[in-house]
């Protein structure tokens, strides 16, 4: 079962913290943990997690590393490693994770795609066509 | 204290500043002179009016990037000689003696440098960095920091990164955290505090300049 305790503790020293009474416009792209109590329109992204707070509202595509979704999203999501939503999670987008964990209540209005399963199909398709060529 | 530092073997030019507003011609009169070291005696305002001379390369060029600051604080208002571990005239003495150097970046609004912080009421304060903006919706405080240690609110800043710390901090709700190097700050109605000394009008472009100046610290400084 997901530990949303455990989770958080990766954000303890954010070195962003966007505060619940704080819009931001435009693109956002960080490097470090960023986590999001507020509003953000444009777009969002860091090589490292992300954390979205059960007030915030964010209408932008998303990309990180890893995501825990506790607020509202509008907007596209490619996370490359793990991606958890929580209870009170609403997306509205479609969605591609490494792995993924759905806690019940959340929302998804969207398209769910397993990044490691289409790169496996990828992979599988390349074997194939080399297969044929050398035949 | 003039006893104590010749008992030291500190010895140097004292002046005795009538007025802050003559300040800067002083020092830079001095450094012309072939001052090494500016020893600033005095609290908050004192350090900004002679950082700022010390470092205005518009007349003296590279040659005064070799002036050391060093700090004796007096009376109050006295954060950033804290900073810089040095509690009080005691420890001054001695810190000036030990002779442990530090560069240090120092933030710039318009034309004024600072070695603390800039601040202003959050309410209709916009930060623009050209990809993106950020806005408060609430009452409360911005502070852009360069170096400054404060415990109770999560703050503990590098005067060595490159970055000035952005905390905005709202009455109810919660804080804002960031490091930025370079934006546009706005707001109609207020004007931006510098060090707690000079009200800059905005809009006016922020910025931090790195190893700026050299400082005689305490070995208790905030940053390492």
């Amino acid at each position: 079962m997901f530990n949303k305790e455990n989770k958080l503790e990766k954000f303890k020293d954010a070195e962003t913290i966007i505060g619940a009474s704080i819009k931001v416009k435009g693109n956002f792209h960080g490097q470090g943990n960023i986590v999001i109590e507020g509003t953000l329109e444009g777009s969002l992204k860091t090589d490292a997690n992300i954390f979205i707070g059960e007030k915030a509202r964010v209408t932008a595509n998303i990309e990180a590393k890893d995501l825990i979704v506790n607020g509202e999203i509008k907007g596209s999501i490619k996370v490359k490693s793990y991606l958890s939503l929580g209870g009170t999670a609403k997306i509205n987008g479609d969605v591609q994770y490494g792995e993924l964990s759905i806690e019940r209540g959340a929302i998804i209005n969207g398209q769910l795609i397993a990044i490691n399963d289409t790169n496996k199909k990828g992979e599988v398709r390349e074997a194939e066509k080399n297969q044929e060529t050398e035949e | 204290m003039e006893i104590r530092l010749t008992d030291l073997g500190l010895n140097g030019k004292i002046i005795r500043l009538g007025g802050i507003k003559n300040i800067k011609g002083t020092v830079q009169n001095e450094i012309k002179l072939g001052a090494k070291t500016i020893v600033a005696v005095g609290n908050n305002q004192t350090v900004n009016k002679i950082i700022g001379a010390i470092i205005d390369t518009d007349i003296y060029g590279d040659f005064q990037k070799k002036t050391l600051l060093g700090i004796i604080p007096i009376g109050d208002d006295n954060s950033i000689a804290a900073s810089f571990g040095i509690r009080n005239e005691e420890d001054a003495c001695n810190i000036l003696l030990a002779r442990r150097i530090e560069k240090i970046d120092l933030g710039l609004v318009g034309d004024h440098y600072f070695l603390n912080d800039a601040i202003i009421e959050s309410e209709g304060t916009n930060i623009n960095l050209g990809d993106y903006s950020l806005e408060s919706e609430e009452k409360g405080t911005v502070r852009i920091i360069n170096l400054l240690s404060d415990k109770h609110n999560n703050i503990n800043s590098n005067p060595h990164d490159g970055l000035l710390d952005i905390v905005i901090t709202p009455r109810k709700k919660s804080q804002t955290i960031l490091k930025l190097n370079k934006f546009e700050v706005t707001n109609e109605n207020e004007q931006l505090l510098v060090d707690g000394v000079i009200s800059v009008k905005l809009p006016a472009e922020v910025s931090v300049v790195r190893d700026l100046v050299s400082v005689i610290v305490g070995k208790e400084r905030s940053f390492q």
